[in-house]
């Protein structure tokens, strides 16, 4: 505040302000899933927490205050606690939700405590914005003079609603007791979890798959029963010694069937060092949705099953060379060729195709290769070149086709017609096909480039 | 050698779809060799007029043509075509096609299907466009085709460098020779060089409101689509070589050129039996005869028939008679139209004599000629320019529009540009920059801005000029400026004409309802020679048609008794009133048409106007020319007589009084645009066309055109004559100050004539002035608050607060409380409450009539919405019905609800019919004052820093009425709240900062360094220290600003209630909304 900054300010008119202001971008899901994390952690001082719009928690402490030597005594607790997690929090303890949301937020100082019943003196002197009107109210109200809780406390209540409806009485007889306020206390959330426990640690190998196919039909079944599947399963054999090993398996498709997801866990179960032996198994299942139950119906056509075989394949080629190493090629806009495509997901669907007025090679090399070639005019294919060691004579081409580069890339004065590159599609005497193309123009500043791109089937 | 010419490219004026002007095509077709170039915008002939200006220019000698086409798209899916008219009546069926698909649409659309083609299609030559898909549906529209244009057809065919061009002309050259359309090589230009490539990204992302990283393949894939020359083209058609000689038969085939758009005036206004000219020298003597009462004088007489002479042999009767039918017709209204006719026409006894024009050119001393306005030599058709009261211009228009009709009158177009602001927004947006980012860097600009943004300004607004991406924003932006955005209508430039309008231009649907205009602008009819009538709006006409009625209306009695009869227009206010002249030296001049600015007020008590044509003189000094001319030193220290009046001389050999003849009335020194003129003709020897050209590079601002090659040629023709080169410097920096503001001497006279008029009003009828001026808003320079505030300052006008049972809409007279004043007391209008409406004033003026309404219910009754009696009551109304602000706010959110939400009614039901009172707090002063801006911009009970004043008196801070008693070079500390920024485009190193306190106004001076480091607080400031030094110059009192102190802070305070810590976020406060002018 002493630097002139305040909420709601300009990023930029900020920075003037500050110039060594380190500003950080606004970022909604990950603020409202951090104070969802801190509602979880909040468990440790009462059951029942809710989370209070983008920047609140309410917890309900009735009952609970005597373990910590009375109510002022566990909010400072609480609040140390946050401090110590580099968490500043203000906290106000009271008989109401609505007096207590006030005191926190425009009390006198980080921790207060309205004794019972006392909330009416406590809200008094605060501004009017502690009693979470709507904007309207909010506008009008200090228009009147009415600035202070105390001075709408003040007046006829009758002529106060009929002027302000009662949206305005809801608040103030919630924050002074007159009104109960229902909560939306957040309970622990349900983790997609199942644990098996052994009377006799097992090691042989035949009782992990064992395990690993009744704790998959256990999750199978309680994911069957909410109607889920998960796309990834993680499971954890727990060691005498404490140690855990843990192995995984992810899908192509949403699915919960044991069956597929053992195929693909049981290969992995050697690396399993069972010790002196394994007493708790677990299972995590992860990437949760809602999957529907598949009728096969008569006339179900062959695409579909093709593609059911298709993701067993991928499923069994992932599980074999490793995530991310099966792949689809998905066509992205851009001129540059080599941005123009990006790895999808191996099933994923295309939502617009390849352009057939622009061929493009099967297969294009992530790195372009240098080759030695030379063209006879401007604007011609070469008529021979040489690759990785090998002379290819040209008897077909086609091109050229000409990008340019992609000019806010680099700085506006180095921006230049220059910045080329001419793509011939070419074929050699033994029928094989490659994409070259030469960078820069004949007569430019700089001496053209031949290179190889990529190689058509 | 081949020959070339390039038939289909896009243009700027295909807006964001083309990177280059038409000049800019035409400009590099001729220097590539080519034989033509054909200007091909998407349904529109916008451009054209451009190009063929360009093509046709004398004196560049260009050997190519400029050929007038269009490309047409069609809704109905039909390929599409471009289109060469090969006659005068085939680009008459063309336009009137055009002109049909636009009104077809909305502003800015145009609809057309392949009818409509064949409708208008004879003499059409067309050329087809084809698809990226050369399917079937095409060779079938490429059928049809064929058959409706046997032997006018063709395909066009383009190298754009894609993968698979020579496949893809393979198919269209055999698809060509299937249908008889021949294959016609085309550069399917966007942009005359491959350079333009960025700025035409940028142009497709704006157009497809998608940024640089997201637009992906609406991109072009290279930098291709510009013009090539005749030898290229013939290489990369190799193998159709006759596609490209082909272009030239197209080229010998355009018959149709513009300057055959021979143009006739409508001829409505001549009485049948009578000839045009006939009917003009009738109306002329008449005229003359009222004029001169007492007889026409011999030189009048003798000026009415050379004018007439000529008039009759350039064949322009008809125009006079046009422009006099319209001035006519707003006198002759029941409740008349003010209307004066501005610029050169005030050269002309004939206009005087009409009544167009209020100045009589034969008066002496004045240097009015009629050859200004029209002379053969210059064979252009007359161009005169009338001004009406602006609220009334519209019923004008709508006469012109019936007495001529639709297809025959219509509004020229404005091209509006892209603006700094505009460009750098657009620009960074397309480039993906941040919303914040971007507005930061637009705030920064303020005014023109020429080579660039200058770092400082990017520095000042946070960011990094050295960063790459704000580099890229700002070269674009930069680049993008001065590119057309859309069209507009023009503010009041009318064509007529005798034949279907339609059939010379496009006509299109305006934004405005019922309204519609021409897609070309002023430059372009100027070019082609078309004839048109200026239709404006002058807000002072407004003002001082309203003060005159309001002076006949509630000073009736007063007025028999001083002038013996009621004035009611401004040709009978009493002339050479030496009060006027003495108040005006004083720089008393707040409100006063023209001379109210910061840099007139400070000139006059220089100038000390002393009679009518000291005010033209001071008019016309106070501008770009002179100033930047620096011509108004030597002209002021002339007239205070410091210097001596002197002539430069050219070498002996030559005529040594050549000067004084030109610059005798304005002692010695060029001011107005004539003189400039004549110096070109008589000191620099240019000829006839040379000064023509200079003249029009002056007349009006050109966004291409430029003085400087006239640069030369000047100081070269005055120093070869032995002038001192200096001399001529000066005088060509003030005809490149005229370039973009020219002020003609028959201008500032006719301008002088409203600076007389306001003024007497302001002098004579302070308080008419100030409601007259008040209800003419938004005009003028200054706001309500400062009229009010000068009239009950210096006009010891009693001025009384907006109330619900004593005011109208507008602001009205009451008789002052002061027994026997000869002024009457202003009542602020209910226009002065920030967001209250016309129509609900007119509702509760109503009630107060009907049913004397005394009560908040009644007027509820009565259909004022609870919106309104709030702004009422907040605006602290309703003090007549004996409730403060806070109280009638309660009472109004008391009354019975307007609609509430049925779920409410339950709980509402058992309230108590009578309220116990509520006790609400008190306001205090500062609060009062405080709301009195928030809502009326004003406050008649006290000035806000009034308030602060003990604490500014500790600061050391000096009051502005004091400051007339500190001595030159003083230093001095003034605060104030900010009421105008401006910053000259003429003084580009300086910026007026007008301040004002509870004693008044004042006015402090920027230098540009200072100017610089204090950007933000200079520009954002509501309430400033100034600590500087005084500048005295003839009574003219400034304050040099030398370090400033940011108080907008404190206004909050002001808000805060009695006995309470300020709890609202500290927003940089702003009590006023300053004006800010450059």
């Amino acid at each position: 505040m002493s630097l002139g900054l305040f909420a709601g300010q300009k990023a930029a008119d900020a920075a003037a302000l500050v110039p060594e202001l380190d500003s950080v971008d606004y970022d909604p899901d990950g603020d409202a899933a951090a104070l969802e994390a801190l509602c979880d952690w909040c468990v440790r001082f009462s059951p029942a927490v809710a989370v209070d719009g983008l920047d609140g928690l309410f917890l309900d402490i009735t009952g609970v205050s005597h373990l910590w030597d009375g109510e002022a005594a566990m909010a400072s607790d609480l609040i140390a606690r946050l401090a110590a997690n580099a968490i500043p929090a203000r906290a106000a303890v009271a008989d109401t939700a609505g007096a207590a949301w006030a005191l926190a937020r425009f009390g006198r100082a980080r921790v207060v405590t309205v004794p019972p019943g006392k909330q009416a003196d406590a809200l008094r002197p605060l501004p009017i914005a502690a009693l979470r009107l709507d904007e309207a109210a909010a506008a009008q109200l200090p228009r009147l003079g009415l600035t202070r809780v105390g001075k709408i406390m003040d007046q006829p209540r009758a002529a106060l609603a009929r002027r302000f409806g009662m949206g305005l009485m809801l608040r103030l007889d919630q924050a002074l007791g007159g009104l109960e306020e229902a909560l939306a206390f957040r309970r622990p959330p349900t983790p997609w979890f199942e644990r098996l426990a052994f009377a006799e640690p097992i090691s042989a190998l035949e009782d992990l798959e064992r395990v690993t196919d009744d704790i998959l039909a256990a999750m199978a079944q309680r994911l069957a029963a909410r109607g889920q599947g998960a796309r990834r399963f993680i499971l954890t054999f727990h060691r005498l010694d404490g140690r855990a090993f843990t192995v995984s398996a992810g899908l192509s498709r949403l699915g919960r069937a044991a069956a597929p997801v053992a195929r693909l866990l049981k290969p992995k179960l050697g690396e399993v060092d069972p010790g002196f032996g394994i007493e708790v198994a677990t299972l995590c299942a992860e990437e949760v949705e809602t999957l529907s139950e598949r009728q096969s119906r008569l006339d179900d056509d062959a695409e579909a099953l093709a593609q059911e075989g298709v993701a067993a394949l991928v499923d069994r080629l992932t599980a074999r060379l490793g995530e991310g190493r099966v792949f689809r090629a998905i066509p992205v806009q851009s001129h540059v060729p080599e941005r123009a495509v990006r790895r999808g997901e191996a099933l994923s669907d295309l939502t617009e195709g390849w352009d057939p007025d622009k061929p493009r090679p099967v297969r294009l090399f992530r790195q372009p290769e240098p080759i030695e070639a030379m063209a006879l005019l401007p604007d011609n294919p070469p008529s021979r070149f040489q690759w990785r060691g090998r002379m290819h004579t040209v008897t077909r081409a086609e091109g050229p086709e000409r990008i340019g580069d992609e000019w806010w890339r680099r700085p506006l004065d180095q921006v230049g017609s220059d910045w080329v590159r001419d793509y011939y599609r070419v074929e050699d005497t033994a029928g094989a096909r490659f994409w070259i193309f030469r960078a820069g123009l004949y007569g430019g500043e700089t001496k053209p480039r031949w290179w190889l791109h990529g190689l058509f089937a | 050698m081949t020959r070339y010419a390039e038939l289909q490219t896009t243009t700027a004026f295909s807006f964001l779809r083309g990177a280059s002007h038409p000049q800019e095509l035409v400009i590099g077709a001729e220097a590539l060799g080519m034989t033509a170039v054909g200007i091909t915008d998407r349904n529109t002939l916008a451009g054209v007029v451009r190009a063929w200006t360009e093509a046709t220019d004398k004196e560049k000698a260009y050997k190519i043509r400029a050929l007038t086409g269009c490309r047409l798209d069609f809704r109905d899916g039909s390929p599409s075509v471009l289109i060469y008219p090969s006659d005068r009546e085939a680009y008459g069926r063309l336009t009137r096609l055009l002109t049909e698909g636009q009104l077809r649409g909305e502003k800015g659309e145009c609809f057309l299907d392949w009818a409509d083609l064949t409708k208008y299609g004879e003499g059409q030559l067309v050329i087809v466009v084809p698809p990226s898909n050369l399917d079937e549906a095409f060779e079938r529209d490429l059928a049809r085709a064929a058959g409706d244009f046997r032997g006018s057809i063709w395909l066009a065919g383009s190298r754009g460098y894609a993968a698979q061009d020579v496949k893809r002309l393979t198919r269209l050259s055999e698809m060509a020779q299937t249908f008889r359309a021949p294959l016609l090589a085309t550069g399917d230009v966007l942009y005359h060089g491959p350079e333009r490539r960025p700025l035409h990204d940028v142009m497709t992302c704006i157009r497809e409101k998608t940024t640089i990283q997201e637009a992906g393949f609406r991109l072009e894939a290279n930098a291709e689509r510009h013009l090539k020359p005749p030898a290229e083209m013939e290489r990369l058609f190799k193998r159709w070589p006759v596609a490209v000689e082909r272009t030239q038969e197209v080229v010998e085939r355009v018959e149709f050129d513009l300057s055959q758009l021979s143009y006739q005036y409508p001829d409505e206004p001549v009485p049948p039996g009578s000839t045009a000219i006939r009917h003009l020298t009738k109306l002329s003597c008449e005229g003359a005869r009222k004029r001169y009462p007492n007889g026409v004088p011999t030189k009048v007489a003798k000026n009415l028939r050379h004018e007439l002479k000529l008039i009759r042999k350039m064949d322009v009767p008809d125009y006079f008679l046009t422009v006099h039918d319209i001035v006519n017709w707003a006198r002759t209204r029941p409740d008349p139209i003010l209307c004066q006719g501005r610029g050169s026409a005030a050269n002309s006894s004939v206009c005087f004599c009409l009544g167009v024009t209020a100045v009589d050119p034969t008066i002496e001393n004045q240097d009015l000629l009629f050859a200004r306005f029209l002379s053969e030599e210059r064979g252009d058709p007359p161009d005169i320019d009338v001004d009406f009261e602006h609220e009334r211009r519209e019923q004008v228009m709508q006469y012109v529009y019936e007495r001529y009709g639709r297809h025959r009158a219509a509004i020229c177009a404005t091209v509006i540009h892209y603006r700094p602001r505009s460009a750098i927004r657009q620009v960074g947006k397309a480039l993906g920059l941040t919303e914040d980012i971007t507005a930061a860097l637009a705030n920064t600009v303020w005014g023109s801005w020429g080579d660039g943004l200058p770092e400082a300004h990017i520095r000042q607004a946070g960011l990094d000029p050295e960063n790459e991406e704000i580099q890229r924003a700002v070269g674009l932006a930069t680049q993008l400026l001065k590119f057309p955005r859309h069209l507009s209508q023009h503010v009041g430039g009318y064509v007529l004409t005798q034949r279907r309008l339609d059939e010379i231009v496009p006509i299109g649907k305006a934004a405005m309802k019922d309204r519609t205009f021409i897609e070309w602008d002023k430059d372009d009819i100027d070019s082609l020679k078309l004839m048109k009538v200026d239709i404006l709006a002058l807000g002072m006409l407004s003002a001082i048609k309203r003060g005159l009625d309001m002076l006949a209306r509630d000073h009736r009695e007063n007025c028999l008794r001083m002038y013996g009869q009621l004035i009611e227009n401004h040709a009978q206010i009493p002339s050479a009133d030496p009060a006027v002249y003495a108040m005006l030296q004083k720089a008393d001049s707040i409100g006063v048409f023209q001379v109210e600015s910061r840099a007139q007020m400070s000139m006059l008590p220089r100038l000390r106007p002393e009679n009518f044509y000291d005010l033209a003189i001071q008019v016309a000094i106070v501008r770009p020319g002179p100033i930047q001319g620096d011509m108004v030193h030597p002209y002021l220290k002339r007239r205070q007589k410091i210097e001596a009046v002197s002539y430069p001389k050219p070498g002996p050999e030559h005529p040594q009084d050549e000067l004084e003849s030109i610059l005798g009335k304005t002692l010695g020194v060029p001011l107005f645009q004539e003189q400039a003129m004549r110096l070109a003709i008589t000191a620099a020897k240019f000829t006839d066309v040379e000064a023509n050209k200079l003249r029009r590079c002056m007349a009006t601002f050109k966004n291409l055109g430029d003085l400087a090659e006239h640069r030369d040629r000047f100081i070269g023709g005055m120093t070869d004559r032995g002038y001192e080169r200096e001399f001529a410097e000066r005088c060509f920096k003030q005809i490149e100050g005229f370039g973009s503001y020219g002020f003609p001497e028959s201008h500032a006279i006719s301008f002088a004539i409203l600076v007389y008029a306001s003024a007497w009003l302001k002098c004579w009828w302070p308080d008419v002035f100030c409601a007259a001026m008040i209800n003419s808003q938004p005009m003028g320079f200054y706001q309500p608050a400062q009229l009010v505030r000068d009239a009950r300052d210096n006009g010891k006008v009693e001025v009384r607060p907006p109330d619900i049972l004593s005011s109208d809409w507008d602001c009205t007279l009451e008789t002052a409380s002061q027994p026997g004043s000869r002024l009457k007391a202003v009542r602020l209008g209910l226009r002065q409450i920030r967001g209250f409406k016309k129509p609900e004033a007119e509702l509760l003026m109503q009630a107060r009539v009907k049913g004397g309404a005394s009560e908040l219910a009644h007027f509820a009754q009565a259909g004022l919405s609870r919106r309104s009696l709030e702004l009422l009551a907040e605006a602290d109304a309703c003090r007549s019905i004996g409730l403060d602000r806070r109280q009638a706010l309660w009472a109004v959110k008391g009354l019975a609800p307007e609609i509430r939400a049925p779920r409410e009614t339950p709980l509402l039901a058992g309230l108590p019919l009578f309220e116990t009172a509520a006790a609400l707090p008190a306001m205090s002063d500062t609060q009062h004052v405080a709301e009195d801006y928030r809502t009326t911009s004003l406050s008649l009970k006290d000035h806000p820093l009034a308030f602060f004043r003990e604490r500014l008196r500790r600061m050391g801070c000096t009051p502005a009425g004091r400051l007339d008693d500190l001595r030159d070079g003083a230093r001095v500390m003034v605060a104030g709240l900010v009421l105008i920024r401006q910053r000259p485009g003429t003084a580009k190193n300086v910026t007026f900062l007008t301040l004002e306190d509870e004693t008044g106004p004042m006015n402090a001076v920027v230098w540009q360094r200072l100017f610089v480091e204090n950007r933000r607080t200079v520009m954002t400031s509501g309430f400033l220290v100034i600590h500087g030094k005084i500048q005295k110059e003839s009574n003219v009192i400034h304050v040099v600003a030398e370090r400033f102190v940011d108080l907008s802070d404190w206004l909050a305070e002001l808000k805060v209630e009695p006995g309470e810590q300020t709890i609202c976020p500290r927003v940089p406060g702003r009590m006023v909304r300053s004006r800010d002018f450059h």
